[in-house]
């Protein structure tokens, strides 16, 4: 039994090496298609957002259709926004079109800036890694920020949608978040000790308490995970997750460390047709079963792993399930 | 004259008493001795990922209630934790110390459920009978708030389904002196017993460079001496308002882990007893638009369940369905230590370990 | 030594306490108000919306609606076919949690095991003839506008 599964896992490893060398190299050419087609995306479905909306609210039928018909646009984040941005309904109707600034939205951008200012005066107090240390946050303190961030939020997407006119007028109202350090560390550290290229992408995830998210190139994540274990200490890997993001897979790695606190998520992309993606179970040994997970759910392989294979279906399932072009063998299960 | 011994494989379940659900470990075992444990699990894979794709949010709280069955109120709370992060949405003051009194309720009752069968695992019946007992008024209790037993599905988007009955909340602040007295009768009971502490005193020892290094979360981690409790590290909902200790031991082992869940009962009866102190007045439901569509993004939540870290990946792509969703079981986490522990182990220690991990098979296989 | 003995006077002292266990199936027993039991449904309130049978997780409700035999009703549609499949039901109460009529509306009654999957497939006459013990509460947001809205 057991001989037998390791002969199959040879087979696999192998197949997966051999298929591993042309996916690295043309990792770059199909990320920039995915790019372009991301951005082509994003106002279509936001347009399909829009129309779907006036169209289920008569059929929701029974009271709560008066409650949100009014702003189509963005639903739900209009709404909000509109009840805690000074100047009420301004920031939910220029979301789409302005091409100049407008008196409305001026007012908007300038209680925005205001609210953010003071949002971060209030942070200030704190020391660095907000909304992280065990730290006691009054009630007064937490409703600042948390208008703060919505109205920060408006007044970007009121930018987002001034184009580019909006855009160079545009005194940045974004504050800066407090884990923005946290972020340029992590980065010079692996564009200093990896590659200088090793970084694909950097952001701060704003809802998810401001989370620095890095996105590394799959040739260079093995040498990226060792280093980040080592020299931040980030000795804790939270969740280990996988994501078909239909032209591309992605594992997304959030890691902590006991002893400094600080949080990151770090992403790896990966080629859809040959998924692979260099283990990290040498490093933390948390990832094994996950890892597994990831593999029966989602087939990327992980060379380096010890022991790959399915974990919660059957050996001879066929198919990962997670995949979104996913066929059941057999639709009556 | 040596007795000549040979390698047996064993298969311990799927359907073994001392594992809690459909489980199967397959051991090497050379005399009684194990050479090697591998864990083979799946048996109770529902694909609540894959289903969650094609649900609605409201939808998916259901399933959340069959994951981790013996503690449904955190896995509920752990999803609209994400969803309302996700659309910034601010929770009324009294839904979330509901919020907080049935998830502290639910960490008792788990720990009292973990407590009768891990001591029928090893060999004690009565202890059984008195946890089940004690977690029956739990249950009741959850039954008059929220009409089910097990499987709540008591917390909505935006707050919970529904409000206090009349004369609940003085039945919880009853039940706390209960339970504290009922809590010494358990260590006259079994932790002095010294056939109980022989078995246990030692058994599964690892250190906390280990269990950090395995992920390991919950009393698991805290057995260790390592202080790390979501509640205090990273508060969510209204645990900042409570004044409460993180107890931890440094022996790393089966009965470390003993003492700390009996030691969390009383720290989460003493916020208990905070919260329906200072139970505010007020809606239980914050305004929520009829069709829930998070805007684009993705979020992580964290919660500290009786097992340890749960938390919930959600990637939104602004429709009414996730995009992905993602559990991060602790279970399922927790369990991936028990081959290295068990390595050298006699075969009666097995269920010791197994049992001292405290897992719930539906978490794991999810 | 000492720890067995104080454990065998608790076993000891408790034996002569009263007994807490139900008679359970010698007495029924009598559940909570806002118990999730098997479905009550009254066809004359249904206006075929089909809002339970989409907001289901388990898709276990199938039903049609027929023309109003009645022409000068205001009511266009009336329900033809109810069928609730308790094979899958997982007893969530989402179905009615939206209904807007309150036509189907929860029980307390819970006991509904039988020999063969088939007997679980109740059609609309078991479900309106299951008419005990039915639940107060029901749809919260109707109960808040009939007090008056709370909020
Ligand atoms: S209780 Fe839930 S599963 Fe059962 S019919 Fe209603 S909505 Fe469907
Ligand atoms: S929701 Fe109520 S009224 Fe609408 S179809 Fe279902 S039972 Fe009938």
């Amino acid at each position: 039994m057991t001989e037998h599964k390791d002969q199959e896992q040879l087979q696999e490893q192998q197949a997966a090496a051999s298929g591993e060398a042309p996916a690295a190299k043309d990792t770059t050419k199909p990320e920039a298609a995915a790019q372009g087609e991301a951005s082509a995306e994003q106002p279509a479905e936001k347009g399909s957002a829009a129309e779907a909306k006036p169209a289920e609210a008569p059929e929701g039928g029974t009271g709560a259709a008066g409650r949100n018909e009014g702003p189509a646009s963005s639903g739900v984040k209009a709404e909000t926004s509109g009840r805690q941005a000074a100047s009420g309904e301004a920031p939910a109707s220029d979301g789409e079109k302005p091409k100049r600034l407008d008196p409305a939205e001026r007012e908007a951008r300038r209680a925005a800036a205001l609210a953010a200012r003071a949002a971060a005066q209030a942070a200030g107090e704190a020391p660095a890694g907000d909304g992280e240390k065990p730290k006691r946050l009054d009630p007064a303190e937490r409703e600042a920020r948390r208008a703060a961030a919505l109205a920060a939020k408006a007044a970007a997407k009121a930018a987002a949608g001034g184009g580019d006119e909006g855009e160079g007028a545009e005194p940045a109202p974004k504050e800066p978040s407090p884990n923005q350090p946290l972020l340029d560390k992590i980065v010079a550290l692996i564009r200093d000790q990896v590659a200088p290229d090793a970084v694909e992408d950097q952001y701060i995830n704003e809802v998810d308490s401001h989370l620095p998210v890095v996105v590394v190139k799959n040739e260079h994540w093995l040498k990226t995970a060792k280093l980040l274990k080592q020299s931040l200490k980030l000795d804790y890997l939270i969740n280990l997750s996988g994501v078909d993001y239909e032209t591309y897979m992605e594992v997304v790695y959030h890691i902590e460390s006991f002893q400094t606190g600080e949080k990151y998520c770090l992403k790896v992309r990966t080629d859809r047709d040959a998924p692979s993606i260099a283990s990290v179970t040498p490093v933390w040994s948390t990832a094994n079963w996950p890892e597994r997970e990831v593999y029966d759910l989602l087939g990327i392989q992980f060379p380096g792993h010890p022991d790959l294979r399915r974990i919660l279906l059957p050996d001879d399932w066929a198919g990962h399930p997670l995949r979104k072009d996913y066929e059941p063998l057999d639709p009556e299960v | 004259m040596a007795l000549r011994t040979e390698e047996l494989l064993l298969n311990v379940g799927p359907q073994h008493p001392s594992t809690h659900g459909v489980f199967r470990i397959v051991v090497k075992i050379d005399g009684e001795i194990i050479k090697e444990a591998t864990p083979v699990m799946g048996y109770l894979h529902r694909g609540t990922e894959k289903l969650a794709e094609n649900l609605n949010y409201t939808q998916i709280i259901p399933y959340t209630d069959r994951m981790d069955y013996v503690s449904a109120m955190t896995n509920n709370y752990v999803l609209v934790s994400a969803v309302e992060k996700l659309m910034q949405l601010e929770v009324p003051e009294r839904a979330e110390f509901l919020r907080v009194i049935v998830m502290e309720l639910q960490r008792i009752a788990s720990h009292l459920l973990w407590w009768g069968t891990y001591l029928l695992d090893i060999g004690a019946m009565s202890p059984f009978l008195f946890a089940f007992r004690d977690r029956e008024i739990i249950i009741e209790l959850f039954n008059e708030l929220c009409g089910a037993r097990l499987t709540y599905f008591y917390m909505r988007v935006g707050g919970v389904k529904w409000d206090a009955p009349d004369g609940w909340i003085q039945k919880v602040r009853d039940f706390v002196p209960y339970m504290r007295e009922r809590l010494k009768l358990y260590d006259d009971l079994v932790s002095g017993n010294e056939i109980f502490l022989a078995r246990i005193k030692g058994v599964g020892r690892y250190d906390a460079q280990t269990a950090i290094d395995y992920g390991l979360s919950g009393a698991n981690l805290r057995c260790t001496g390592v202080k790390r409790d979501l509640r205090k590290d990273q508060p969510y909902s209204v645990y900042d308002r409570f004044e409460f200790d993180v107890p931890t031991r440094t022996e790393g082992d089966c009965y470390a882990r003993y003492l700390l869940r009996i030691e969390e009962i009383k720290q989460s009866l003493r916020i208990l007893e905070q919260a329906v102190e200072m139970f505010p007045e007020g809606p239980v439901m914050a305004k929520v638009p009829r069709v829930l569509r998070p805007p684009e993004g993705e979020v992580y939540s964290r919660v500290e369940s009786p097992r340890g870290e749960i938390g919930c990946y959600v990637v939104s792509k602004g429709k009414d369905s996730p995009y992905r969703l993602k559990f991060r079981r602790p279970s399922f986490v927790n369990l991936q230590i028990l081959p290295k522990l068990l390595v050298g182990e006699s075969i009666t220690n097995l269920i010791t370990i197994l049992g001292a991990t405290d897992i719930v098979v539906g978490e794991v296989d999810a | 030594m000492k720890g067995l003995v104080k454990g065998l006077g608790v076993t000891l002292r408790n034996m002569t306490k009263k007994k807490v266990t139900y008679k359970y199936p010698d007495e029924p027993m009598k559940m909570p108000n806002r118990f999730r039991g098997v479905q009550h449904f009254e066809p004359e309130k249904c206006i075929v919306c089909n809002q339970c049978a989409r907001i289901c997780p388990t898709e276990c409700i199938t039903l049609t609606g027929k023309k109003n035999p009645d022409p000068e009703s205001k009511v266009k549609l009336v329900i033809d076919t109810f069928d609730l499949n308790f094979e899958i039901c997982i007893l969530c109460d989402l179905c009615t949690e939206v209904c807007p009529t309150e036509a189907i509306v929860m029980t307390n009654n819970f006991e509904l095991a039988a020999y063969s999957r088939d007997e679980l497939f109740k059609d609309k006459e078991w479900l309106t003839a299951n008419n005990t013990n039915v639940r107060e509460e029901n749809n919260v947001s109707l109960l808040k506008a009939k007090k008056g809205g709370a909020e």
